[in-house]
Formats: structure tokens, sequence, C-alpha cells
């Protein structure tokens, strides 16, 4: 029997699906809250307040050092000792990659903000714009094109990092893979490349219009 | 023309004195002028003589640390010791509109079109009727030769073109004073004159102007007062261009001014 044959298994197909829609889901509730969050922690970065610009240092430095992997288990073990708080592992995911996203992300948009020349903000000014007009017609709006094609490749990188889930238990794509491989060993042992081929697949159609998207908007803004 | 306070001029600074943080010296000391209303000031001087931080300072760009600066009579900016760092001036929006300033370096909205930049602040800041200001707007391209450019994106612009529309940007607020930091100074010789063909052309229609050039011809052909300013003082004032570039009062004024010239290069023969 060819291990393409596992596929064509009632079930396979679906569960295999059932399991890519919760690492969609994942993934779009931490790149969706991600996106207040590092535009909330970018304008903070660039703040002249010592005490502000430590902690976002801190929180940044902190959130780059760890692995993602010893995050996670610090949400979903830690916080149900130390806070009494029992994430489920879900929720442990959902937090971990928006924090670290945020952290990511307000990185990258505090980058985008200060590479926008002081002579914008003067020419503001002089026209009489208060500080928020701006900052809102300004300068936000040129920040937003440069940051744009890093943080399409930020979110793909969350898609892809929320794998680590299966670690917690979360029965996502790749757990599901899991599970049908080993419950079909007997049956078909050629089956693992299979299985993982469709699951790369899967990950490929997620992931790829967000390069075109990111590539095409390169291109559309490079001469500015 | 309303003349509310009839003798004022339209810009004085008085003892102006500004200092940047942790350098003992003044980039600016005890300079006092006055441009009455519907004239031409050309401020010349070598580089790092001040000239670039008396227009921000007077913008409001800089915080000044003594003297004052006033507007038709009224003060607008008092100096402050000690307010080295304290960042742009505090003053009202509306008084912001009233001074208008064009950079040397392109300082046009790359995120807004030509029409988009000169209407911006008009609507923004003084809140005026959207039609209204874009027919005013148009009027202007009108005059600087642009009015086909109106759809354009900045970088879809020569350097040339993008000062003309700076120009149009600030003057649709009707600004009291126009301030110029030497605009031309970055432009191909060819976009230069197109610039400064503009500007004659406001000094006619009676626009009160302060100039920072580095254009000695140009400087001669529009002025009305000529300022040499050096290490942040005056050297040297004439409401007589055509004396101050042919026989200047200072020797310090003949020998920047003969910068400028240059003699026939003989060649020896070999």
């Amino acid at each position: 029997m060819s291990g393409a044959d596992i596929l064509l298994q009632p079930g396979v197909l679906p569960r295999l699906l059932q399991g890519l829609w919760v690492t969609v889901w994942i993934a779009a509730v931490s790149v969706g809250a991600c996106i207040p969050v590092g535009l909330l922690v970018g304008w903070l970065m660039t703040l002249r307040n010592p005490v502000v610009r430590f902690l976002m240092r801190i929180y940044l430095d902190f959130i780059r050092i760890m692995p993602q992997l010893a995050l996670l288990f610090l949400a979903y073990y830690g916080f149900a000792r130390w806070f009494d708080w029992n994430l489920d592992a879900t929720g442990a995911c959902v937090l971990v990659f928006i924090l670290w996203g945020g952290a990511e992300l307000g990185d990258l948009v505090r980058g985008a903000l200060q590479s926008i020349p002081e002579i914008q903000s003067e020419s503001a000014y002089v026209l009489g714009l208060s500080d928020w007009q701006s900052f809102v017609h300004v300068i936000l709006p040129q920040a937003l094109r440069r940051l744009l094609p890093a943080s399409v490749n930020l979110a793909t990188r969350i898609v892809k990092t929320t794998s680590l889930a299966v670690l917690l238990g979360v029965v996502e794509v790749i757990k599901v893979g899991q599970q049908i491989i080993d419950a079909n060993r007997f049956q078909y042992p050629n089956g693992t490349l299979w299985i993982y081929g469709v699951i790369f697949f899967m990950y490929f159609i997620v992931c790829w219009p967000l390069s075109i998207v990111a590539r095409r908007l390169e291109k559309r803004w490079a001469n500015d | 023309m309303t003349e509310q306070n009839g003798d004022a001029a339209a810009l004085s600074v008085r003892h102006l004195a500004k200092q940047y943080a942790n350098a003992n010296k003044r980039v600016l000391d005890d300079v006092s002028f006055e441009v009455p209303k519907g004239r031409v000031l050309v401020v010349v001087g070598p580089s790092g003589s001040g000239k670039s931080t008396l227009l921000r300072a007077i913008a409001g760009l800089e915080p000044i640390q003594g003297g004052d600066i006033a507007l038709g009579g009224e003060v607008i900016e008092t100096g402050r010791p000690g307010s080295e760092k304290a960042g742009r001036s505090a003053r009202s929006s509306e008084l912001r509109t009233r001074i208008g300033m064009v950079f040397q370096s392109y300082d046009l909205f790359p995120n807004k079109t030509v029409l988009g930049n000169i209407m911006m602040a008009p609507v923004l800041v003084l809140g005026r009727d959207k039609a209204e200001v874009e027919r005013e707007a148009i009027e202007l391209l009108k005059r600087v030769g642009l009015a086909d450019r109106k759809d354009a994106w900045p970088h879809e612009l020569s350097g040339g073109q993008r000062q003309r529309i700076a120009i149009c940007r600030a003057l649709i607020l009707h600004p009291e004073v126009l301030l110029f930091d030497e605009i031309t100074a970055a432009l191909d010789p060819e976009m230069v004159r197109e610039v400064l063909d503009v500007m004659i052309g406001l000094a006619r229609a009676g626009q009160t102007m302060v100039i920072v050039t580095h254009e000695m011809r140009f400087a001669r052909a529009i002025a009305d007062e000529v300022m040499l300013l050096e290490d942040g003082r005056i050297i040297e004032r004439c409401d007589d261009p055509e004396r101050f570039f042919t026989q200047p009062e200072t020797e310090r004024a003949r020998q920047f001014l003969r910068t400028f010239e240059f003699e026939r290069a003989g060649h020896d023969k070999p």
C-alpha cells in the first residue's frame, strides 16, 4: 500500500484542516492584538522620559533573550503557580505571542518613527499643526509605509512559531499530524512524509500571500 | 491692507541671544533688527555664522535665552535664560501660521500629493472650507507655474518644483512674514532660477520676507536691506544693497564679498 493513500483515509484531511484552523486562530489573534501593543510600545520607546525608556528596554531585551519556548513554559506553568492564574494552553500561547510580537513590532515601530527626518515634524510645526495632528497626518503615515514590509515578515514568523504550541499540548496542525501518523503507523509506515508534506503545504498557503503582499508593498513604496 | 499697528514693523527682533546646550559660546549674540511691512531683508554671512539659527528661532523651532521677537508690534517670544534644552516654542498654532518658513532640504510631506501638501494646514489648523482652499491652492500653483502638477506626488517632482510647492504651502496661510533658509542651496543650477524668480515675484507683490542666501547677485536684486552676520553678531547692516555690494563699510564685509569674486586665471606659458 502506498504512503499517499493515508491522505485518503476518512477523516484525515478534515482533521488536518481543523488543526490548521487552530494554528491560524492562534496566529490571527496574536497578530491582531500585536498591532496596538506594538504601536503603543514603539511610541513609548521614542519618548524622552528615562524611566519609560528603561522599562521598555528591559521588556524588549527580556523577550529577545528568552527562547520563545521558555516564555511559553513560563506563561503556562509559572503563571498558575505564582499568580494563581490558570491559563489554558491556547491562552498561554496567545499571551506569549502577543508579548513577543508586541516587543518585536514595537522595536520596528520605534525604528520607523525615528527614521522620519526631523524636518518633517519641523515643517508641520511651522505650518501650525499640533503635535497630535503632526503625528497622525505626517509622521505616522510615513512610518507605516516603512514599517509594513518588515511587520509582514514578523507576522509570518509568528505563524510559524505557533508550532511550538505543540509542546504545551495544544492540538494544532502539527499535533494532529503526529496523531494521525501514530494511529496509522502499522497500516501506512510511509505515511509520515505525506502528512508532513501536507502540513508544509498548509503553512505555505497561509504564509505565502503574506510574503507576496510584503514584496508588492516594498516595490510600490520603494520610490520615495 | 489694514493697518492695526500703523508704525510697528512686521517683524522686530531685539537683543536676541541664543546658546546651545553644552556650548559656552553664543550662536546669536545681541542681534537686533526690524523688517518693515512689505520689505525684504537678506541675511548673508559665512557658514556657521548663525543665519539659519536666527530664522529657526524666529519660527519657534529653537528656544532663545535672551531678548525678544515681535510680530506686528506684539511680542510673541521672550528669551529665558537656561532654556537651552527646552525644545520648540510653545507658541499657539494660530501664531505659528502667521510666520511661514521654507527650508533648504526638501520638506514636502511625501505621503500627500501637491494639493494635499498645500491644503493641509489651512484645512486642519484654520478650519477653512475645503473647496475654497482648493481654489486658492490652484491659484497659487498657477502663480508658480505648476498648476498642471496639482495631483503629482512629491517624489515625481524636481527639486526646483518641490521648492516652489513648498513656497505655495507657506503662502496659503497668508503669513505676515516669510522666512527662506537657503532654499536654493541644494538645487541644480538650472533650477535655482525658477525658484528665485518666484521669490522676486513675491517681493514685488509686497510680501515681507527674511531671506538667507549665498546667491549674492540674487541678494543684490531682491534686498531692501542687507545684513552681514558672523559668529552670531551683526557685522554690518545696510538699507542700500547697491552700496553694500560695491562699497561696504566694514573691512570684514569687503573680505566676505571678495570670496564670491573670481579673477581670470591666466595660464603659465610652458
